[in-house]
C-alpha cells in the first residue's frame, strides 16, 4: 500500500499529465499576461512620476506583480481541479486507494508547482522580450522562492475550499479572495504613493510585504526579506491546516 | 475477529442530517472466502453500508472490522486490504484504461515494473486489451464496469466490495462479470461483499444473503435456506376460458391457500409441496376444466422479501438513501 509520498507522486503525476494533455493548460497565465501587457504597456509613464523610485523600471515593477498573480492563480486553478474531482466522483477513488490521505494534498500541491512553473516561465519570457532588465542578478532566485511559496499558499487555500464544498461552484469562492488579496496591494505604484483607504488596506495586506520583497530581489535591492518569508511560511502553515480541515470535512461527508 | 479476510459488523448506524437513519443498527458477519449478497431495494441502506465498510463514510454508531481492522481507527489498513467497485465507476474520462490502472497501482505504492505486468494481466482478464489505450470517455457502460473491477483488483485485495456491479449492464456483460466474481472467490479465495437489487444475481452468486430494508437487516441466510423458510412452492394456472375461473379456483384451493396472482390466472401455495402438482392436474381433468398454462413456481428471494417486509422487492425502493446522502452534504 502506498504511503504518503507514493500517494503524492501518483496524484501529482495524474494532475501533471492531465495539465499537459489539456489544450487549456495555459489558461491561468492568460489573465496575468493580459494585465502585464496592459499595465506595463499602457502605464509606463507611471515610472516617471515623482516618488516612483523603483530602480529596475516600470516593466519590472509590473512583472513581479504579474508573476505572483500567475502563480497564485495557478494555485486557484488547482483548487478548481480538486473541486471537479470531487464533483465527478474521481476523488472517491483517490480517497479509497490512498493509505495516507494527506498525500493527496501534497500531490495536488506538487502538480500546482508544475503549473506555476509553466505559467511563470511564460510571463517571464514575455517580460524579457519586452525589455525587462534583471538587475538583481542571483537575487532573482529570491523572487522565484517567494513565487513558489505564494503558489503553495494559494493551492492550499484552494484545496481547503474545494474539499469543503466538493463542487465546481467552489470556483468563485476560491478565486475572489485571491483576487482581492492581489489587487488590494501596491499593484500600479509603490506603497509610498498610495493614499486613502487603499493605502491602509495595502499596509495591512500581508501580500504587500511579499510583493515588496519580490520587487526588491529583482532590482538587486532586497528589502523586508525576513518579514516576507516569515509571512509566507506562516501562511503556508495556516493554510496547510486549512487544507487538512477541508480534507477532514470531505472524509466526514463521504 | 483476528487479522483475517472477513467482515464483522455490530450495530452499525449511519444517520444523516435532515434525513432518516440510512443504516439503522445492522449486525452481520462475512466469513473469509465467502460471497455475501446484500440484497435490498433502492434506498434500503446498501450503498451507505458499503461506504462505511470501505472507510469512505464514518459511521454514526456501532463498530465494524474489515480484514480484522477497525474501520474508524485503522482506516489505512482497511484500505490496504480491500478493493471496491462502487455504484458509479469513478473514472477520469480523459485517461485511458491503461493509465487508470497505472495510476491506481501507483496510489497503492506498486513498483513501476510491476505496474505494467499487473495492468496487462488485469486488462486481459477483463477483456479490455484492445481498448486499453483508448480514453475512457469512449467506453460503454459495460467496459467502464469491467475497468472498475480491474482497478479494484490491482493490488490483490483480500476483500472485494462490489456495489451494484451489474446495474445497467447488458445480459452478456452481466454474465461475464458474474463469472469473474465467482472465479475470484473460488480460485483466489477473495471475500466478496456484493450489493444488488437483482434477485437472480444474489441467488446465483451469493453463498449467503442478507436482506436489508429501511436500514435494517430483515433476513440473513443461504438463498436456499431463506427460500425454504418461506416453504412451499406455488402453482399458477391460467383457465382456458375466463368464465371457468371460479371453478378452477375451487379445484386449486383443495391443494393449498390462494395467493395473489397475475390477472387472468389463479395461484395457490401447495400445502403438500411440489409433489402435489400431479394431483392438481388430475383434479382439473376430473372436473373437465381446461387450462392454457400451468406453472409450478419455487419460492424466490422476492417471496422472502415479501414475507419479511410485506412488500415486493420490485418497486419497493423509495430513494431515501440517495436523498439522505444528498441531505447531509
Amino acid at each position: 500500500m502506498g504511503g504518503f509520498f507514493a500517494v503524492a507522486w501518483a496524484v501529482a503525476g495524474r494532475q501533471t499529465y492531465k495539465y499537459f494533455t489539456n489544450p487549456a493548460f495555459l489558461a491561468p497565465a492568460l489573465f496575468p499576461l493580459f494585465f502585464f501587457v496592459a499595465f506595463a504597456g499602457g502605464l509606463t509613464r507611471v515610472g516617471d512620476i515623482p516618488g516612483f523610485n523603483y530602480a529596475a523600471g516600470y516593466i519590472a515593477f509590473q512583472y513581479v506583480w504579474a508573476l505572483l498573480q500567475a502563480v497564485t492563480m495557478g494555485g486557484a486553478f488547482t483548487g478548481f481541479s480538486i473541486a471537479s474531482d470531487f464533483e465527478n466522483g474521481f476523488a472517491r477513488r483517490l480517497m479509497l486507494a490512498a493509505s495516507n490521505r494527506y498525500g493527496i494534498i501534497l500531490g495536488y500541491t506538487l502538480a500546482s508547482l508544475v503549473r506555476a512553473f509553466m505559467t511563470g516561465t511564460l510571463v517571464t519570457g514575455l517580460a524579457l522580450i519586452t525589455g525587462m532588465p534583471i538587475t538583481g542578478g542571483f537575487d532573482f532566485f529570491g523572487l522565484i522562492a517567494l513565487a513558489i511559496l505564494a503558489n503553495i499558499a494559494a493551492t492550499l487555500f484552494g484545496a481547503g475550499i474545494a474539499m469543503m464544498l466538493r463542487t465546481q461552484q467552489a470556483g468563485p469562492v476560491i478565486r475572489t479572495p485571491i483576487f482581492l488579496v492581489l489587487f488590494l496591494a501596491p499593484v500600479f505604484v509603490p506603497l509610498n504613493l498610495l493614499t486613502g483607504w487603499i493605502e491602509t488596506v495595502a499596509r495591512l495586506n500581508p501580500f504587500t510585504a511579499i510583493l515588496d520583497a519580490a520587487r526588491g530581489f529583482l532590482a538587486g535591492d532586497p528589502q523586508n526579506v525576513v518579514p516576507a518569508f516569515a509571512i509566507s511560511a506562516a501562511l503556508i502553515l495556516a493554510l496547510s491546516l486549512w487544507a487538512v480541515f477541508g480534507l477532514r470535512q470531505a472524509e466526514k461527508a463521504g | 475477529m483476528g487479522r483475517d479476510r472477513g467482515i464483522a459488523v455490530e450495530g452499525l448506524v449511519r444517520e444523516f442530517k435532515k434525513g432518516p437513519k440510512a443504516v439503522d443498527g445492522i449486525d452481520l458477519r462475512v466469513e473469509p472466502g465467502e460471497v455475501y449478497g446484500f440484497l435490498g431495494p433502492n434506498g434500503a441502506g446498501k450503498s451507505t453500508t458499503v461506504l462505511m465498510l470501505t472507510t469512505l463514510l464514518p459511521p454514526s454508531g456501532g463498530t465494524a472490522r474489515v480484514a480484522g481492522y477497525d474501520i474508524v481507527k485503522e482506516g489505512p489498513q482497511v484500505r490496504a486490504s480491500i478493493g471496491a467497485a462502487l455504484q458509479e465507476a469513478a473514472l477520469d474520462p480523459f485517461l485511458t484504461g491503461r493509465e487508470h490502472l497505472n495510476l491506481q497501482a501507483a496510489l497503492h505504492g506498486i513498483s513501476r515494473s510491476d505496474r505494467r505486468k499487473r495492468g496487462n494481466a488485469l486488462l486481459e482478464r477483463v477483456g479490455l486489451q484492445e481498448a486499453a489505450d483508448r480514453r475512457v470517455r469512449g467506453y460503454s457502460g459495460g467496459m467502464k464496469r469491467r475497468l472498475d473491477l480491474a482497478l479494484a483488483l490491482v493490488h490483490g485485495p483480500q476483500i472485494l466490495f462490489l456495489d451494484e456491479p451489474t446495474t445497467g449492464l447488458d445480459p452478456q456483460s452481466r454474465s461475464a462479470l458474474w463469472s469473474e466474481v465467482s472465479r475470484l472467490a473460488r480460485d483466489e479465495g477473495v471475500t466478496v461483499f456484493l450489493t444488488t437489487q437483482y434477485l437472480e444475481e444474489a441467488d446465483v452468486l451469493a453463498d449467503r444473503v442478507g436482506i436489508i430494508d429501511r436500514g435494517r437487516i430483515v433476513a440473513e441466510d443461504t438463498p436456499e435456506a431463506l427460500k425454504a423458510e418461506i416453504g412451499r412452492p406455488s402453482v399458477e394456472a391460467t383457465p382456458a376460458s375466463p368464465g371457468e375461473r371460479d371453478a378452477v379456483v375451487g379445484v386449486l384451493v383443495r391443494f393449498g391457500e390462494e395467493i395473489p396472482s397475475q390477472p387472468g390466472t389463479v395461484a395457490v401455495r401447495l400445502s403438500g409441496g411440489a409433489s402435489g402438482l400431479a394431483d392438481v392436474v388430475r383434479a382439473l381433468d376430473a372436473e373437465n376444466l381446461k387450462v392454457s398454462n400451468l406453472r409450478l413456481e419455487e419460492p424466490s428471494l422476492d417471496d422472502v422479501f415479501l414475507a419479511k417486509t410485506g412488500r415486493s422487492l420490485e418497486g419497493a425502493g423509495d430513494g431515501d438513501e440517495t436523498n439522505a446522502e444528498e441531505a447531509q452534504g
